[in-house]
């Protein structure tokens, strides 16, 4: 069989396996990486003038791909149902603001303020995760909702020191995010003093596309090794069969921590390096619609799927621009998009593991796949002729009919 | 006999699900390189015996002793690491997974291998996985020819009789003491019956204890070293699988009194 007509028979499982080799990683990356000098060869070329447009529109794509991959690490893998994500987000975009900006007088160079941006994020995911991963899988869909929302909305109450019965915490010129302003004239990322050549200079803003994508190449690095690994198989073990995975020797309150840790830190990053591409940070950027957005992406690509998210995020992000009649109505043709998919395409456009519900015991949000479920509906039943075959080959049983 | 090391130990076991015994004081010892059956009608409590040994269900009083550790109150990750190793009535391989990861998964808790170490590629830990795929190789060894060239193929396209096999593979890996093995045969025709039988024996002669949940009286005569019959939660008998075929208050549990005094 040529190997084309192999591919497309052996389906989603096969084209995600196919779509993840290094073979077609790295040349995506280089063509990616060399978009942004062809749109200006293009434009000084021709009478077009869009590069600085796209460009643009380039980086937003690479960012959102960014927390879409991360997001699928929770989701996708781990099978957690994170609401709050968005949050995380945000806590790496304010870390850095505060500690690379006028806001505390701090301007820490490169390095510290990434750590700064991690231990940050970090604790507030163990902070939320500790507590709520213990819960089942709707229970933490709430709980991390409930967060995304309080963290939106102390970024706006915390410009003025917070009030609890009667008593004022803090002195009265205290204000740390700014409320609904935010935070403005964040540093850019600049590079440290010693390097030669360079001496510290900031990144130019085109520059921020190759940083995300940079990133993004680094954490579909780690997940593919991870995916491939100890703790992958742990993760997606997890969320297939938590009883399964538990009498197997894994523990699984650990795994989802593990998990869900390194996505918030992910998107702690990303929040970092956005925050710096911008120059500033401000609530309207952290409202439930961008979780909801990345949840589009996530779910549109497929669940579980690395090249999925990455189209999905792409295609969520471009189609605004394309379709500019419909901007107005971007939620409501997503939410089209996305019930159509739900009924003919559970899975996403890549994915093979289905977001609806299964009505089984287990922590996780108990993903199902359209194949597993037709699978389980095929299993041999017991019939009454091979239950009668049981009965009468146990030989302590005489007779089917008790005397009367 | 005697120098044999006694692998597992229940002493006066019991769980309760609200007001209903589910198992009751129930007493089993279990010697190394033995094949124990425990048989009963349904709801008899011998699923509950294998949940509270593999510890998804806490026991209300009693203890489990695996070679002279207490079990009780261990998590079920925990009691996998000191060697005990399931399979379930209703087969519970992760569909999404391959069959080589899942096997792969029966390693889990012998192996040491963290995010750092498998993004970094170190040493340690890529020896580590070198170990788990070796270990795989040896899990599959009974089965080579059913489940080797289906390694790569995700689970759930897998029949329900190498969907057994794969999770009987899984549960060899993780390399335990204790095997216990919840209705392997359920399901399966009388061919693959007969594969069943021999398998268990030869993973006794490789050394494994294994303790047997299964309804199926041929293979349960033919395999066990002991047999112990439950009913409402007690055991009702135990010994030989001749001398428990033949006793009266089996058949009397199996048919009700009026049948087993006619």
């Amino acid at each position: 069989m040529p190997w084309h007509k192999r591919l497309w028979e052996s389906g989603p499982y096969g084209w995600n396996q196919a779509l993840t080799r290094p073979q077609v990683l790295v040349p995506f990356f280089v063509v990616a990486a060399t978009l942004p000098p062809l749109l200006q060869y293009i434009e000084n070329n021709s009478a077009w003038t869009g590069a600085e447009f796209w460009i643009r529109i380039l980086t937003t794509c690479a960012m959102y791909a960014c927390l879409a991959v991360s997001l699928n690490l929770v989701v996708g893998y781990a099978g957690l149902l994170n609401l709050g994500f968005i949050a995380f987000f945000a806590i790496g975009s304010y870390a850095y603001a505060l500690v690379a900006s006028d806001q505390l007088h701090q301007h820490l160079p490169l390095w510290s303020s990434l750590i700064t941006v991690i231990a940050v994020t970090l604790g507030f995911a163990l902070l939320v995760g500790i507590p709520s991963l213990r819960l089942r899988g709707d229970y933490l869909a709430i709980v991390t909702l409930a967060f995304g929302l309080i963290m939106r909305e102390l970024t706006i109450d915390l410009d003025r020191p917070p009030v609890l019965a009667g008593h004022q915490f803090g002195p009265s010129d205290f204000n740390l995010t700014g409320g609904t302003a935010g935070i403005h004239a964040v540093d850019p990322l600049r590079l440290p003093s010693w390097m030669p050549l360079i001496h510290g200079a900031a990144f130019q803003s085109r520059t921020y596309y190759w940083i995300f994508l940079g990133f993004l190449a680094i954490i579909i690095f780690c997940l593919l090794r991870w995916r491939g690994s100890r703790v992958g198989r742990a993760w997606v073990a997890v969320r297939e069969d938590e009883l399964a995975a538990r009498a197997m020797g894994v523990n699984t309150f650990k795994y989802r921590l593990l998990a869900f840790c390194t996505s918030a830190v992910m998107a702690g990053i990303v929040g970092m390096i956005d925050a710096a591409y911008t120059h500033n940070t401000f609530p309207d950027n952290f409202n439930v619609q961008e979780t909801v957005l990345v949840f589009i992406m996530v779910v549109l690509g497929g669940l579980g799927s690395i090249p999925g998210a990455i189209v999905g995020a792409t295609l969520v992000t471009i189609l605004p621009f394309v379709l500019q009649q419909l901007v107005l109505y971007k939620y409501v043709v997503f939410s089209l998009v996305l019930i159509v998919l739900m009924i003919f395409r559970p899975q996403g456009l890549l994915g093979t593991v289905s977001i609806r519900p299964r009505a089984t015991m287990g922590g996780t949000i108990e993903l199902l796949t359209a194949e597993s479920a037709i699978a389980a509906s095929e299993l041999p039943t017991v019939t009454d002729r091979e239950a009668a075959d049981l009965e009468s080959a146990s030989g302590a049983i005489v007779a089917m009919e008790p005397e009367p | 006999m005697t120098d044999r090391r006694r692998v597992l130990e229940l002493r006066g076991l019991t769980h309760r699900f609200g007001g209903l015994k589910a198992v009751d004081g129930l007493q089993v010892d279990i010697d190394e390189g033995e094949i124990v059956s425990l048989v009963g009608p349904n709801g008899a409590g011998k699923t509950t015996v294998f949940n509270l040994i593999s510890g998804v269900l806490k026991a209300t009083a009693g203890s489990i002793r695996l070679l002279g550790r207490e079990l009780v109150g261990l998590p079920a990750h925990r009691i996998t690491h000191h060697g005990v190793a399931r399979t379930f009535q209703n087969i519970r391989v992760f569909p999404q997974l391959t069959v080589r990861e899942n096997i792969l998964l029966g390693t889990h808790h012998w192996t040491r291998s963290g995010m750092l170490g498998s993004a970094i590629f170190w040493p340690g830990t890529m020896r580590a996985e070198r170990a788990a795929e070796a270990e795989v190789h040896t899990a599959i060894d009974l089965f080579r020819e059913r489940l080797e060239p289906r390694l790569e193929d995700p689970a759930y396209s897998l029949s329900y009789a190498n969907r057994r096999r794969t999770e009987i593979a899984r549960a060899l890996a993780a390399r335990p003491q204790l095997l216990l093995l919840d209705e392997p045969a359920a399901g399966m025709n009388p061919y693959e019956r007969i594969e069943i039988a021999g398998l268990i024996r030869s993973m006794r002669d490789r050394g494994l204890t294994i303790f047997l949940i299964e309804h199926h009286m041929p293979l349960v005569m033919e395999i066990s070293d002991r047999v112990i019959v439950m009913d409402h939660g007690v055991k009702i008998a135990e010994g030989l699988p001749k001398e428990v075929h033949s006793n009266p208050r089996v058949v009397e549990a199996y048919l009700g009194r009026r049948a087993a005094s006619a």
